[in-house]
């Protein structure tokens, strides 16, 4: 192997392993503040970049809601302090696959309709 | 261009397209925007060491405008455009510096860079930064992909062109 090859190769070794440990940094689950401490957890809904919506998981009651965007629908539930999108009317789906937000890092993403639930900082 | 390299583009263009449809049965392997295996790369890959810059990018850019219009997911054409472009840019500039026997190094890259022109595209439409998290599972799942790619497109240029495969 020629010592070009091996540099390229060394710094995709590198990048690669560097990649997979923030992977797993960043998919970690959030700890759940406790229900009667008190504390909040807000998440934010972003449309179009735009803030559509903040709401307190540990406090909001559970129910299920549609927000529509640009000729398209996402169907939100909360359930026991639980945020996910459950239905969709876009052709990948990929939001309703990711299931409940529970990294603070990932958010949940809709890019066909310029979605986006996170935890508030 | 001679009719023969235009019959030939034509082929594999044909047979990128093919995989690219067969893929898109497949079921998700991640729930991530932009994670999968990009089988139809192999055949871009091997067009890289074979044909001009200029051809393979009339085959990449016909591929993808097809595959948006038989895959009728007209929302994706955009990502998948500025990854197929970024990553053949990258892959023409490095194939000046891996010799085609290490072919499949120049896959990994590649792939890295199309999921790199995706997440631009995704941050720039989504006007947030917050999609960018997915950045680093993207690099392990382009490192994954490109590789597996690379080795079958290495396989092809084993049976095509013989002479070649150093």
């Amino acid at each position: 192997m020629p010592d070009r090859v091996k540099a390229i190769l060394a710094v995709v070794i590198i990048v690669f392993v560097g990649a997979a440990a923030a992977s797993f940094i960043l998919f970690r689950p959030k700890d759940k503040p406790d229900k009667d401490s008190g504390e909040h957890e807000y998440i934010e809904i972003v449309q179009d970049g735009e803030v559509i919506e903040r709401i307190d998981l540990l406090t909001a009651e559970d129910r299920v809601f549609r927000i529509e965007s640009g000729g398209g629908w996402n169907e939100v539930t909360i359930k026991d302090g639980i945020i996910s999108i459950t239905d969709a009317d876009c052709p990948d789906h990929t939001c309703v696959k990711t299931g409940e937000l529970r990294s603070e890092y990932v958010p949940i993403v809709c890019l066909p309709h310029k979605l986006l639930i996170r935890f508030a900082e | 261009m001679k009719t023969k390299r235009l019959a030939e583009l034509s082929m594999l263009t044909a047979a990128a397209l093919i995989i690219f449809i067969v893929e898109l049965r497949f079921p998700d392997i991640l729930p991530i925007p932009g994670v999968k295996l990009g089988l139809a790369n192999i055949i871009t890959v091997f067009a890289v060491y074979r044909f001009s810059g200029r051809e393979v990018l009339l085959m990449v850019l016909t591929r993808v405008t097809l595959g948006a219009v038989f895959s009728s997911n007209f929302s994706a054409l955009i990502y998948s455009l500025a990854g197929a472009l970024l990553c053949l840019a990258g892959m023409l500039l490095l194939r000046r510096l891996i010799p085609i026997g290490y072919l499949w190094l120049c896959s990994i890259i590649g792939a890295v860079l199309h999921n790199t022109g995706q997440m631009a595209v995704a941050v720039l439409v989504m006007r947030s930064m917050a999609v960018a998290v997915y950045y680093p599972i993207l690099i392990v799942s382009g490192c994954i992909a490109g590789a597996f790619t690379g080795i079958c497109a290495q396989l092809i240029l084993k049976r095509l062109m013989p002479d070649k495969k150093s």
